[in-house]
């Protein structure tokens, strides 16, 4: 079977204030899938995703990254393996006063890269993100789809094995998230980067997941292939996933019958 | 009238000589100070909560010293360092005391003023504490830092202006032994309206070179 990248064994995380964001977190991702987490608002999603890398550090449990643990690393050792993990935000959190080129040399500034190799690789990035030519332009210039594209030249100048997205489609009409999914599937498949989607829409896991961990209220509710969990949900929190889905359709149909018209129709003029 | 003009010449230099040396000499203690209470705060890049209120606690009763009383509270330390108490660099040690604190707490709001987001994805990239404020705080916290340096550099031009009531020079000491000791009602306001001139063109140079350097207008 394919090697598991990250593994995290009961993690838990109980921030100051007393909250519980997670308990006995078990997941296992292997190297080069796409692996999903869904989960309502507030459900732990981003406290997880901040675990992998560390941002936050566990309270219990272990989190594994390439067969060693994370947990007890600090410092210089953290930093370095932070660097083999690229991440990608909602708010794409791009550097305001860098330029285009400039926000994609970053990480490599970071890591000590000689300045003209920075410069080639940020540029080669830039193309592969198809943004060649808004190389010196600034964030606040362009769209939020160019940004997040911006943003996934930086994750990924460091050649990280992984690539964590928390909602990275979320703030993004659904043309432009089509066209970053459809990136980051392209970008998976190209180098076997792993991928770690966080989001709470299920069209993100159907489209590009193969395989998705259902997160419910700080806990693991289930975990498979997205064929199998979408087609014959065990748990309550998958279930009601799936129904919200089916209920918003319902209502749909019918809002469309009170107006006498048929979904054919409607799609054919849009 | 010559010799009028040729001391409002010299009181010019003069302030303008305190003010920037003292801007200059409060941002080497006040900018490593903010940086420091941002970056240990309980929430910062390198909590030290404890050292995070001790800073806070000293630039807080820096500051609720007012100056006119720092002025003379120091006069010993002055003449420790400079060797006199009167005369325009004499004058930069209570200023560069009075303003450094001032100072620290307008480098810490610029700072605080950056995207918690950003500093996040330099966190996620693996940068270490040192490297997000030297790359990240301080050039994404630009604009607002030199906004900043601009009230700083009035602030202390105002104080200067003060320390002419124990012979410190410059505009403020010719608006107070002429227009103040000897009813010269005419030399005063020419001086006054030189300082407002002077406040009116650091505050615009700030604000147009703020302007300037922020990439996200
Ligand atoms: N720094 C913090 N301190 C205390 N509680 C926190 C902190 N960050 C998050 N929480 C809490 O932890 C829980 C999980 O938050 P998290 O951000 O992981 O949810 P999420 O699944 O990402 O939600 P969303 O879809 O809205 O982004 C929430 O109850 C939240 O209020
Ligand atoms: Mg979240």
């Amino acid at each position: 079977m394919a090697e598991t990248i990250i593994q995290t064994r009961n993690l838990s995380k109980r921030f100051a204030d007393g909250n519980l964001a997670l308990e006995g977190i078990d997941l296992d991702i292997y190297a080069g899938e796409i692996f999903g987490i869904i989960g309502k608002s507030g459900a732990g999603k981003s406290t997880l995703a901040r675990c992998l890398n560390l941002l936050e550090k566990p309270t219990g449990g272990e989190v594994f990254f390439g067969g060693e643990s994370l947990s007890t690393l600090k410092g210089k050792a953290l930093y370095q393996r932070r660097q083999g993990m690229g991440m990608i935000f909602q708010q794409f959190n791009l550097f305001m006063q860098r330029s285009v080129l400039d926000n994609v040399r970053f990480p490599m500034e970071i890591a000590g890269f000689a300045r003209r190799a920075a410069r080639v690789r940020a540029e080669e990035l830039l193309e592969l993100v198809k943004l060649g030519e808004k190389a010196d332009s600034f964030p606040a210039r362009l769209s939020g789809g160019q940004r997040q594209r911006v943003a996934i030249a930086r994750a990924l100048a460091l050649n990280p094995r992984v690539l964590i997205c928390d909602e990275a489609t979320s703030a993004l009409d659904p043309e432009t998230t089509r066209d970053i999914l459809a990136l980051l599937r392209d970008i998976n498949e190209r180098f076997q980067i792993t991928m770690v989607m966080i989001t709470h829409e299920m069209q993100v896991v159907q489209g590009v997941c193969h395989r998705v961990a259902v997160l419910d209220q700080s806990r693991l509710a289930e975990t498979g292939p997205v064929r199998e969990v979408f087609s014959n949900p065990q748990s309550k929190a998958a279930q009601a996933l799936l129904l919200g889905e089916e209920r918003s359709a319902a209502l749909l149909l019918q809002f469309l019958k009170e107006k006498g018209l048929s979904l054919e129709e409607v799609l054919s003029r849009v | 009238m010559y010799e009028f003009a040729q001391m409002l010449l010299k009181g010019l230099g003069e302030s303008l000589y305190m003010t920037l040396s003292s801007t200059v000499l409060a941002y080497l203690f006040g900018l490593p100070l903010g940086i420091l209470l941002v970056v240990t705060e309980p929430s910062g890049l390198a909590p030290r909560p404890w050292l995070n209120s001790a800073l806070g606690l000293v630039v807080n009763s820096a500051r609720s010293v007012p100056f006119l009383i720092l002025l003379v509270a120091v006069l010993p330390f002055t003449r420790a360092i400079v060797g006199t108490t009167i005369g325009t660099t004499a004058t930069i040690v209570p200023l560069v005391l009075g303003a450094a604190p001032f100072i620290a707490r307008l480098v810490e709001s610029s700072l605080k003023e950056v995207d918690q987001g950003v500093v996040e994805a330099a966190l996620a990239m693996g940068a270490s504490p040192l490297q997000i404020v030297l790359k990240v705080l301080l050039p994404e916290a630009g604009p607002s830092l030199i906004l900043g340096s601009a009230i700083a550099v009035t602030t202390i031009l105002g104080y200067s202006a003060l320390a002419g009531f124990v012979g410190g020079g410059g505009l403020g000491d010719i608006a107070i032994r002429f227009g103040y000791y000897r009813y010269q009602k005419d030399t005063m306001l020419v001086t006054v309206l030189l300082l407002v001139v002077l406040v009116q063109l650091f505050q615009g140079f700030g604000m147009r070179l703020a302007k300037r350097s922020d990439k996200r207008l």
